[in-house]
């Protein structure tokens, strides 16, 4: 069957971010690969999932999990084949899965071909697909964003006896997108992939695409005119697909990368992230309403993209110090769980694996307004490991049984890409898919029926957002709206319960139907409406006229 | 107090109530008890705001103005100064909701009700910490609630007790009377036992919320000083700060008989019932104290000295009857003696100082009179009083202000086995 015709596909999206290498291993060589991703397409479809996002999956020497590319037209060995991709990418989409790919635009590997020729000699083709200098001093202006590992972005090349620019880790040098054949050449890496058929992409790193010295070197306007341009060509040439940004910036820069809907069809919401989890932890909406009060309108093909977590560490880099050192103490005590600007946990732990807490955070993902990102594992309560490296600690194999390696390969043990979470608490053996799904109230089955109530409705995905501040500031409530069809969401942020007074005179006459258990709630009158709510609980009210 | 027995006696409107559901829990609360201070309060309040913004940014917190009928608009300017997600009342950063509410306990100001209030809202709200702050503190600084909150955030002690730099005429009552009977008495060297500032626990506010014979009209008055004594008689932990400067504020004469009966009258309720605790005590122990015990400032102050003797003079005089029952024959005939004296001359001496406030002390606990006829008829006495520590100390240094009263307040304690005799009758 094919996909259903959906131009704004991407705002009823509920998108699963998984690596591949992470999923499920087909061949038994401890690394997962697409045809194991593709047996598992049946068990994300009764998730309700209807998106994959997929990380690099290209050829690289992984020294960044894959964001630094070697060949983007091609797949990663370990992973299968291009073939093997095309077979999933198929099979993705008869079980009306859509699928987007990451697409790191920015800068390649060390070992890319292209900057193999660019820094062979000064007056290579390729010379100026990258950004040199003879000196480290250029664009000093421009933040570091690993600063954890990297003193500089500039690199001595020791090859060619100059610098290169670079963003991230030094082994990934920036592009030099002032150069036309570079803005070319990634038109046709990306048009390689539309043709396989792939639903759009994930633009890693978009806002440093280009330098300017006296700048920042972020949210430039050339590099704007490079997304709209790319954004043309795609509605041209494949109507339909989608873009979504990474860019970890203010709700005012990241308007801008939407335009007049004519860049970007979706962006992260990252300053939401955070303020999510610190409402939480502070019991206070004050956060989350002052971020999203703070967040401008986006033209109505837009969308925001919504998460709890991701591959990345919980960046706190949209955050105040204050802000940044309350999250730190409150959700990374042991200075282990940090790392650069952020917190390398995965949900489960980062909210005491307090089942409560989880249904709350997911609840608040599916109901704001924004296309909600859900991370692999997540679903279930895998774990983290803080003693890996980097952020690989949230990058451990899916747990899908408690039998050998978690059910994720055959292969020996110390084979693996990365050891399973071994705990008692978030082992495979105590954290599985297998279990969960016999287990009528275990969290996976519960994420799956969150999940299928958030389609009953369209509100969620594309209706308007109206706050309501109810004297209790522990309660975050708000009504999403689309058409005749009206939400009213009221989430509990407090370990206590309850009691809150709404006004929704608004919409007397209306009885309000509880969506999870559609139960009947009193009619709304003239006064104030009272709910109690229990710890951390939440409710979606469907209003109904009847 | 349990929670029923709360909500029976409880004197808190519904919207009050309301107001404190929706603030929840705190780990602090500011009580601001206010009548008719709006010339002053806005700037209390942002330095309020400030402070608890600086060194509380994390905590929970809720200020509760409890107001006596102000008609001045006093309230509005504290709920102003809320900080939430449809309203900023501070240019300054919060980074969770500082609720800032009001309520209305009375239409007539009564101190002793708006503790009450506050002390009802800190444990209905199970506040960590509690900090009252008087509405005419003009002076104060951000660092005076975290010199105040500290002590009892962090070191788990109950009550903090400010220390002040005053001027050395500043709160004479105080030096003369209050605290060196409070610390001849119960032993303890509390400077400021009449504070109006002062913080204080969660169970210490529930324990005195709970014991404190509210319903009396008597019981109300000088609630802050029953405060401090209720601390002392449980063997709560506590200690002082010290804030810095307390402007002197200017006291009209007619003051003095309330502020007699809020503080020493006070004081003398407190023995019967503490009898057992105080009546052992010898001596005083200093409590641990952060920063100076006490400062004096000595720049000029006009003060009608002459008034005070002659107001001393014809109260001698003209209460002599009612000093007949109160005081014993040998002080009253001092105390007339003094008064036929010319100013030269005229010496109110700290021995006399003290069988007179023992003596009166003991009249209010046998109720020779009424006790606030009693408590009245101290005023003269004290202006008395207050005539000779002014002319001793006109010239003097802060050193020597300080050991001036010092020595008042040992005086107290080696008398106060007088006190104890008298006490049990057999003088």
């Amino acid at each position: 069957m094919p996909l259903e015709q959906d131009e704004l596909w991407y705002k009823r999206a509920i998108i699963y971010q998984v690596h591949v290498r992470t999923f499920y291993d087909s061949n038994g060589d401890g690394v997962g690969d697409f045809q194991g991703l593709d047996q598992k397409l049946d068990y994300l479809v009764e998730l309700g999932i209807n998106t994959i996002w997929l990380m690099p999956f290209f050829p690289s020497p992984l020294r960044d999990d894959g964001y630094d590319i070697a060949d983007y037209n091609s797949v990663h060995s370990s992973y299968g084949t291009l073939e093997d991709f095309r077979k999933f990418l198929g099979s993705a989409h008869k079980h009306q899965i859509r699928v987007i790919i990451e697409m790191v635009l920015n800068h390649t590997s060390d070992q890319h071909p292209w900057f193999q020729q660019s820094r062979s000699s000064q007056e290579n083709p390729r010379r100026d697909w990258y950004v040199w200098s003879n000196t480290d001093t250029g664009y000093h202006e421009a933040g570091i964003n690993f600063v954890d590992t990297e003193l500089s972005n500039w690199a001595w090349d020791p090859v060619s006896k100059s610098y290169y620019w670079h963003r991230f880790f030094s082994h990934q040098p920036d592009l030099n997108y002032d150069n036309p054949a570079v803005r070319e050449e990634m038109w046709n890496v990306m048009k390689f992939w539309l043709e396989l058929g792939v639903d759009g992409f994930r633009l890693d790193a978009v806002p440093y695409l280009v330098e300017r010295e006296g700048t920042k070197c972020e949210n430039l306007p050339e590099t704007h005119a490079i997304i709209k341009e790319l954004r043309r060509k795609l509605d041209e040439q494949f109507p339909g697909k989608m873009l979504l940004a990474e860019a970890n910036q203010w709700p005012a820069e990241l308007r801008p990368y939407f335009a007049d809907g004519n860049e970007f069809h979706m962006a992260f919401h990252f300053p939401l992230m955070p303020r999510m989890f610190m409402g939480v932890k502070l019991e206070d909406r004050k956060p989350i309403t002052e971020i999203l009060q703070q967040t401008p309108e986006i033209p109505p093909s837009c969308q925001w993209c919504l998460f709890l977590r991701n591959h990345d560490e919980l960046t706190l880099e949209m955050l105040t110090n204050m802000e940044r050192d309350y999250m730190n103490d409150s959700y990374a005590e042991d200075k282990a769980m940090r790392l650069n600007l952020g917190i390398r946990r995965r949900l489960a732990p980062l909210l005491d694996n307090d089942r409560r807490r989880i249904e709350l955070m997911n609840g608040m993902l599916m109901s704001l307004p924004g296309t909600p990102s859900v991370y692999y594992g997540d679903e279930i309560g895998m774990g983290d490991n803080i003693k890996l490296g980097d952020r690989n600690g949230v990058r451990t194999p899916m747990q899908w049984s408690g039998g050998w390696n978690g059910g994720f390969s055959d292969a020996d043990r110390e084979k693996l890409y990365a050891p399973l979470i071994q705990d008692p608490v978030y082992g495979s053996p105590a954290v599985n898919v297998f279990s969960q799904k016999k287990t009528q109230h275990s969290l996976l089955n519960w994420m799956g029926r969150l999940i299928a109530v958030r389609k009953t409705t369209g509100a969620f995905g594309s209706g308007s957002m109206e706050f309501l501040y109810p004297a209790n500031h522990r309660i975050l409530a708000y009504v999403r709206r689309l058409g005749d069809e009206t939400i009213l969401v009221v989430n509990n942020l407090s370990n206590a319960a309850q009691a809150v007074e709404l006004d929704l005179r608004r919409y007397k006459g209306n009885i309000l139907i509880e969506m999870f258990g559609k139960n009947i709630f009193p009619r709304v009158g003239e006064l104030p409406y009272l709910l109690t709510l229990g710890p951390y609980s939440f409710y979606w009210f469907r209003l109904r006229r009847i | 107090m349990t929670e029923a027995k709360l909500a029976e006696e409880s004197s808190l409107s519904d919207d009050f109530l309301g107001q404190l559901i929706s603030v929840g829990e705190v780990d602090i609360l500011v009580g601001v008890p206010t009548h008719n201070n709006a010339k002053t309060i806005g700037p209390i309040v942002e330095t309020i705001q400030a402070s608890l913004l600086t060194f509380f940014p994390r905590e929970r917190i809720a200020i509760i103005n409890a107001d006596g009928g102000s008609r001045d608009g006093t309230s509005g300017l504290v709920v102003n100064a809320a900080i939430g997600d449809t309203r900023s009342g501070s240019k300054m950063y919060a980074l969770r909701t500082l609720h800032s509410i009001s309520t209305q306990y009375a239409s007539t100001p009564a101190g002793g009700m708006a503790l009450r209030t506050i002390l009802a809202a800190a444990e209905l709200l199970r506040a960590k910490a509690c900090v009252v702050i008087s509405p005419e503190s003009t002076q104060m600084t951000t660092d005076w609630l975290a010199a105040l909150l500290r002590p009892i955030y962090a070191e788990q002690f109950d009550l903090v007790l400010p220390t002040y730099r005053r001027h050395r005429f500043d709160g004479i009552l105080l030096t003369n009377l209050v605290y060196p009977m409070t610390r001849a008495v119960y032993g303890l060297r509390i400077r400021e036992p009449y504070a109006l500032e002062f913080s204080f626990s969660g169970r210490l506010g529930s324990q005195f919320l709970a014991q404190n014979p509210w319903l009396e009209e008597t019981a109300r008055a000088g609630s802050e000083i029953q405060f401090t004594l209720a601390a002392i008689a449980g063997g709560y932990r506590i200690c002082q700060s010290f804030l810095g400067a307390r402007e002197h504020v200017e006291r009209r004469s007619a003051d003095l008989v309330p502020a007699l009966r809020q503080t020493v009258g006070a004081l003398f309720s407190s023995l019967e019932p503490n009898f057992s605790l105080w009546s052992p005590k010898t001596g005083s122990q200093p409590i641990p104290t952060t920063g100076a015990e006490q400062e004096f400032t000595l720049e000029p102050l006009r003060i009608n000295r002459k008034r005070l003797r002659d107001m001393f003079s014809t109260g001698v005089a003209e209460l002599e009857s009612v000093f007949r029952a109160i005081l014993s024959a040998p002080t009253l005939a001092e105390l007339q003696r003094i008064a036929g004296l010319d100013e030269a001359h005229f010496r109110y001496s700290e021995e006399l100082w003290v069988k007179t406030v023992y003596e009166f002390a003991v009249a209010y606990h046998k109720s020779v009179i009424s006790q606030d006829h009693i408590i009245q008829a101290l005023a003269p006495l004290f202006r008395g009083r207050a005539f000779t520590f002014l002319m001793e100390n006109r010239n003097g240094s802060a050193n020597d202000v300080g050991n001036n009263i010092e020595g008042l307040c040992l005086e107290f304690e080696r008398m106060k086995p007088y006190l104890l005799e008298m006490w049990s009758g057999r003088q």
